[in-house]
């Protein structure tokens, strides 16, 4: 097997040539994105298959091309192998308790009483890049489809929580859903956000995605969406949320999903970290969507490189794009702007001269001055990739 | 008897496939049925191994979508499976295991 014999060059040719297959729908029904199987799972369309059980399903990069993520191409992330497979919301409660005045058990009726707010938010997972990291790192191989761009409804975390009513002294608040470990020794997944984040505006139990409700495997019936912060708080299948008196304990805060505390969020490659604390906020990034490495360029012809930019929660300021491997660099255009917490769309008019093979960069930077690194920042559990992405044309 | 027990496997998601369909969002009851190809590993020793016992937790594919990793990290890997997710596998087949990855899956080193 030729998993990792090829460079960064041959990868970005095969995605390529695969991309433009799937955007003229051609491929037979057995394809295979360098070897990465695509297959449909239920409510979902052909994704790129990382795993079956948990399963773990990444987002083909052709659907960056549109603002909003499709639901049914969203990726798809669990920890732990009993997933809910089935959902009676008649039966299915929102239990809200722990270090609080009142416990409330509310159904989906109840919650939709709660004041409707909706914005559209990047949702991507910790690990989205995590192959690309030098030395390689453990864990799901991801690309750059671990992400999305999803319009999301629902009840303010906080209007829930303050009718439980939040006792003095409370230190954090934990989400529990519906997965179950496949051992009782493998830890329940279940996630914690400082109760000051918990009570911040704009966090939703959300239950609508881009106006329908949610595939079972992106967290039907409902799940927590924290703008900004990276996906593995955005408990799926959300059940129970918890005040707690004192700081959760839980494995998936406590041990996993951790990076190095440093100002980077990196370390010297291949070391280990000396104090670590939980992954939080996005970092800043921008990727190249178009042309494709397969792109057929000619010389003196226009085109437009189109992209995407984002960050943790503050909007982008300036997208700057070199066409010659990051020698000169210019100013894009943005497009469309959907919130501090969407993901902006940025064009770059471009005429090659003279016919050859060009290196793409785009380099992103929000409103607080966060950017993007010309060589990558390494972490042991490869999260937090933003490396400014290269993408060779070849001009005829 | 098992070929009965899939065709109503079929049939019963069908009609609930069906169901869906009419019923639009938020019907009460939402149900999927996950699908699960097997994955074929390289042979060699200790492949039946692997097979019982990674197989509890998950699928063999997280082991096949993984780097040519090093030993040290194999061993690092294997190890995080049985002390920090239990996974009920004995110093012996550990190290069997561990073999087989690295033959198969590693970096040779």
């Amino acid at each position: 097997m030729m998993r990792r014999g090829f460079s960064r060059r041959d990868f970005l040719k095969t995605a390529g040539a695969f991309t433009a297959m799937t955007a003229i729908g051609e491929f037979p029904a057995e394809v295979f994105a360098d070897e990465r199987k695509m297959v449909r799972f239920p409510e979902k369309t052909d994704l790129i298959v990382l795993t079956q059980r948990p399963v773990q399903l990444e987002t083909p990069l052709h659907y960056f091309k549109e603002l909003i993520t499709p639901n049914k191409a969203l990726f798809v992330r669990w920890h732990i192998s009993q997933l809910p497979t089935s959902v009676d919301l008649n039966l299915w409660r929102l239990r809200v308790g722990g270090n609080t005045e009142k416990e409330l058990a509310l159904s989906m009726d109840d919650l939709k009483q709660f004041e409707k707010v909706s914005y559209t938010a990047v949702i991507q997972c910790s690990g989205n890049g995590r192959s690309f990291f030098e030395p390689w790192v453990a864990g799901g191989q991801w690309k750059n489809g671990a992400m999305g761009n999803v319009t999301f409804a629902g009840a303010r975390l906080r209007d829930i929580l303050n009718k439980a009513g939040i006792k003095a002294g409370s230190v954090d608040v934990s989400f529990d859903g519906l997965d179950r470990a496949p051992l009782p020794s493998v830890p329940d997944f279940v996630k914690s956000l400082p109760v000051d984040k918990a009570l911040e505006d704009d966090i939703l139990v959300a239950y609508e995605m881009n106006g329908e409700y949610m595939p079972l495997l992106n967290g039907f019936p409902a799940r927590l969406v924290v703008p900004g912060w990276y996906a593995t708080y955005w408990v799926k299948g959300l059940t129970d949320i918890t005040v707690l008196p004192k700081q959760f304990e839980g494995f998936w805060v406590k041990t996993a999903y951790r990076i190095p505390d440093t100002a980077c969020g990196c370390i010297p490659p291949g070391s280990a970290p000396k104090k670590t604390i939980p992954i939080n906020r996005m970092t800043t990034r921008s990727l190249i969507i178009d042309p494709s490495v397969q792109a057929q360029l000619k010389a003196k012809k226009p085109v437009e490189i189109m992209g995407i930019a984002f960050s943790g929660g503050y909007s982008i300021r300036e997208v700057i794009v070199s066409v010659d491997k990051g020698k000169t660099w210019k100013e894009a255009r943005l497009g469309q702007d959907k919130g501090r917490y969407s993901w902006i769309q940025w064009f770059f008019p471009w005429k090659p001269d003279t016919p050859g093979k060009y290196t793409l960069m785009a380099r992103a930077t929000n409103s607080i001055g966060e950017s993007q690194p010309f060589e990558s920042l390494w972490n042991p559990a490869g999260y937090l990739w933003n490396k400014i992405e290269k993408v060779e044309v070849m001009v005829t | 008897m098992r070929r009965t027990i899939i065709f109503s496997m079929i049939l019963a998601s069908l009609i609930l496939a069906a169901a869906f369909a009419v019923a639009g969002p938020q019907a009460p009851v939402h149900s999927i049925s996950l699908p699960e190809t097997r994955v074929e590993l390289a042979p060699g020793d200790g492949k039946v191994k692997v097979e019982t016992f990674c197989n509890i937790c998950h699928s063999l594919d997280y082991i096949t979508m993984q780097p040519k990793f090093s030993r040290a990290q194999w061993t690092g890997t294997v190890n995080k499976m049985v002390k920090v997710f239990g996974a009920p596998i004995n110093e012996e087949d550990s190290k069997m295991i561990i073999d087989y990855l690295v033959a198969q899956y590693g970096a040779g080193n």
